[in-house]
């Protein structure tokens, strides 16, 4: 009850300020880019606040808590994304005045078509990005509330188009920045407030030793909604619906929907594609196979670094930075909060380990934020803490879906549809928007509808490891190499897609968990796929040497050219 | 005879030059402070499989690996950022300074 007080109160809080700014959201110019006139802070803290998602929310901690501290990399790599940002992109980016993605694209190599090519890849990496926000939602709202899986998934996704339809981004700004603090807030408190309740971490020999979690003294009780393959680690006696059963260590089994009894000290068996590890190995970031393998941490670490850039809901925002200076020190605070967020999932990976062994068993550890309170501290005050990790875990769909479906939006209304008569007239620009963004939630809605058993990270994995494969290698060559061409971009994007999209589609068809190193690159393909963009659009460029862009050096001098020079009027 | 901004900005020879030579040390600084975080975070992943053994040291009663992927490297990319975006500046700032007093 205190839960859906708190995320009504949250939700609520966003639709006022996103019809706020209604009032402020005059022209086009500010519907796209919010006048470009936020200060740094503000605009750090909406950039922040667009890109903590579920998977920062609640997917670190759930992947922590399933396979180990090697999901810690994930958070190392979503931050240091923002440092390669700052250096090679942020700047020269708002620069240039380029309103997105395709925008870029076309303006930087002269060819009108390029433009559509980006505006696809942008809708395939938006797409990707937006499902797993509401297939979120839908799964938050049904452990808040027991509504069922659709509610949330319809509820969220029409909330969103709403603020974005009403406000544009000058409203979505001031949104984004207040959903960062209630994010930041969400999970800071609860962490702090449950160390010190519990005076350290429990079942430390669970954690950093040689124990695997066990039903705590108390028995463990677990409610199977549905028949759940397990893999029982070691010799254990437990119960069904009452009837006892016996399972030896190493077993795999069925066990059917109902009331399942494990008696204290009983080793937890886990849900089939969960690793059971000890302690000692759980709490390494690297180990020798699977998800934490070097060769699987490295590719991981390129996907995120590079894929950041490449999301287009995040580029888009740098353009509300008056200049290239501002975009810099906006970006240096980005990574100060940042930073301050992910210090805090770690805690309830290892808090969920030792007080939340159930998850291992239902395979829900996506959960782990939600659960832990009421399990560290039963009464009002886990009560009150998991009603504030509710509120957190929808601030951040909201605000990841809002700023995908500006982007998403803005893709299909002004690249995307014809453009006679639109570009003299920016209330007919506004209409289009307005008019696109329902549509452009309804296709990843219907598919989160669809794919409600498809992983979560791996959803987000494709669409980061797509970004660093096409938008990145665009970026960084078409700011910083003269010899750029609009051909050599769009063969190296369609190559780095192909290569990223089949690694992982090959290992979602082949169904193994990775164990060599080629399967670890084929789950994780950026190392390949990356370097693989880059040498194509390198290679085709100098065959295509002819039709260098005929004002290579005015783009140039737009990008990297500082301000006050009055070399080019301010677009 | 024109000043070096006019040159900058009708995109003559020597405005290219001005130019190259802004975006060389530009580019420069960005792969200096790139090196400097892979050189310390990226050799991190190497380090923590080479050496088990640092498992065994405890910092407040968690093992190191877990606090070094934590405060530390956010402190460390943090300061970078700051570092550069410092440096960056300046290098802007002197270029102005370079085209307009000749």
């Amino acid at each position: 009850m205190i839960a859906i007080l708190a995320v009504g109160a949250v939700t609520l809080g966003a639709i006022g300020l996103g019809t706020f700014g209604v009032r402020l959201a005059r022209t086009t110019s500010d519907v796209f880019v919010a006048s470009r006139a936020i200060t740094p802070w503000w605009n750090a803290a909406a950039i922040s606040g667009e890109y903590l998602s579920a998977a920062s929310f609640l997917g670190i901690a759930g992947l922590q808590m399933k396979l180990g501290a090697g999901a810690l990399w994930l958070p190392v790599g979503f931050t240091a994304g923002y440092l390669a940002l700052l250096l090679f992109v942020a700047a020269p980016m708002r620069r240039f005045g380029a309103y997105t993605i395709p925008d870029f694209a076309e303006a930087r190599l002269e060819a009108p078509w390029l433009r559509r090519v980006a505006a696809a890849v942008v809708l395939v990496i938006g797409g990707f990005y937006l499902v797993p926000q509401l297939k979120g939602a839908g799964l938050t709202l049904g452990v808040v509330t027991g509504a069922p899986y659709w509610v949330g998934v319809v509820g969220v996704g029409a909330i969103v188009a709403l603020v974005v339809a009403l406000g544009g981004m000058r409203g979505i700004t001031y949104v984004q920045a207040y959903q960062y603090w209630v994010k930041t807030f969400a999970i800071l408190v609860p962490a702090c407030v449950l160390l010190l309740h519990l005076g350290g971490l429990p079942e430390r020999a669970a954690l950093f030793g040689q124990e695997l979690p066990r039903a705590p003294a108390a028995g463990l009780v677990v409610a199977l909604e549905e028949p759940t393959r397990v893999e029982f680690p070691r010799d254990a006696a437990y119960a069904v619906d009452g009837v006892a059963a016996r399972a030896e260590g190493g077993d795999v089994r069925t066990l059917p929907a109902g009331e399942l009894r494990l008696p204290a000290g009983t080793t937890v068996p886990v849900a089939e594609g969960t690793d059971a590890r000890v302690g000692a190995d759980w709490s390494r970031p690297v180990t020798d196979a699977g998800n934490a393998s070097p060769v699987f941490v490295y590719s991981l670490l390129l996907a995120t670094v590079l894929g950041t850039m490449g999301l287009p809901h995040i580029l888009v925002r740098f353009y509300t930075n008056p200049d290239g200076p501002a975009a810099r020190r906006t970006t240096v605070r980005v990574l100060g909060l940042l930073g301050l967020f992910y210090l805090f999932p770690v805690v309830y990976g290892l808090l969920g380990r030792a007080l939340t062994p159930e998850l291992y068993v239902t395979g829900r550890t996506d959960e782990v934020v939600l659960r832990l309170p009421e399990a560290a501290w039963p009464g009002l005050g886990g009560e009150l803490l998991a009603a504030l990790t509710a509120a957190g875990a929808f601030a951040a769909f909201m605000s990841t879906a809002s700023g995908l479906l500006v982007s998403l939006a803005g893709t299909v209304s002004y690249d995307l549809w014809d453009r006679r008569g639109a570009e003299a007239q920016p209330s007919v620009r506004t209409r289009r928007f307005r008019a696109a963004t329902p549509f452009a939630m309804v296709v990843p809605a219907v598919f989160a509808l669809v794919a409600r058993d498809l992983d979560i990270s791996l959803l987000v994995g494709w669409a980061f490891a797509l970004a660093a494969s096409t938008f990145c290698p665009l970026f960084l060559l078409g700011i910083w190499w003269r010899g750029l061409t609009a051909r050599g971009a769009a063969w190296g994007m369609a190559a780095g897609a192909c290569v990223a999209s089949g690694g992982i589609a090959l290992t979602l068809a082949r169904d193994t968990t990775a164990t060599t190193v080629g399967d670890a690159l084929l789950a994780q393909p950026a190392a390949v796929s990356v370097p693989v963009a880059f040498l194509v659009m390198v290679g085709v460029s100098r065959l295509d040497r002819a039709r260098r862009p005929r004002q290579v050096e005015a783009h140039m001098r737009a990008l990297h050219a500082p301000e006050g020079l009055g070399l080019v009027p301010p677009r | 005879m024109s000043s070096p901004r006019d040159e900058l900005a009708e995109g003559s020879e020597v405005g290219k030059v001005y130019l190259r030579r802004l975006v060389r040390a530009q580019l420069l600084l960005s792969l200096t402070a790139l090196l400097a975080f892979g050189g310390l975070v990226g050799s991190l992943p190497l380090a923590l499989y080479v050496l088990p053994g640092l498992h065994r040291a405890e910092v407040l009663g968690v093992p190191l690996p877990l606090v070094l992927l934590g405060p530390p490297i956010f402190v460390l990319l943090i300061t970078i950022g700051w570092v550069y975006q410092r440096r960056a500046d300046a290098l802007d700032a002197s270029f102005r300074e370079l085209l307009h007093d000749p």
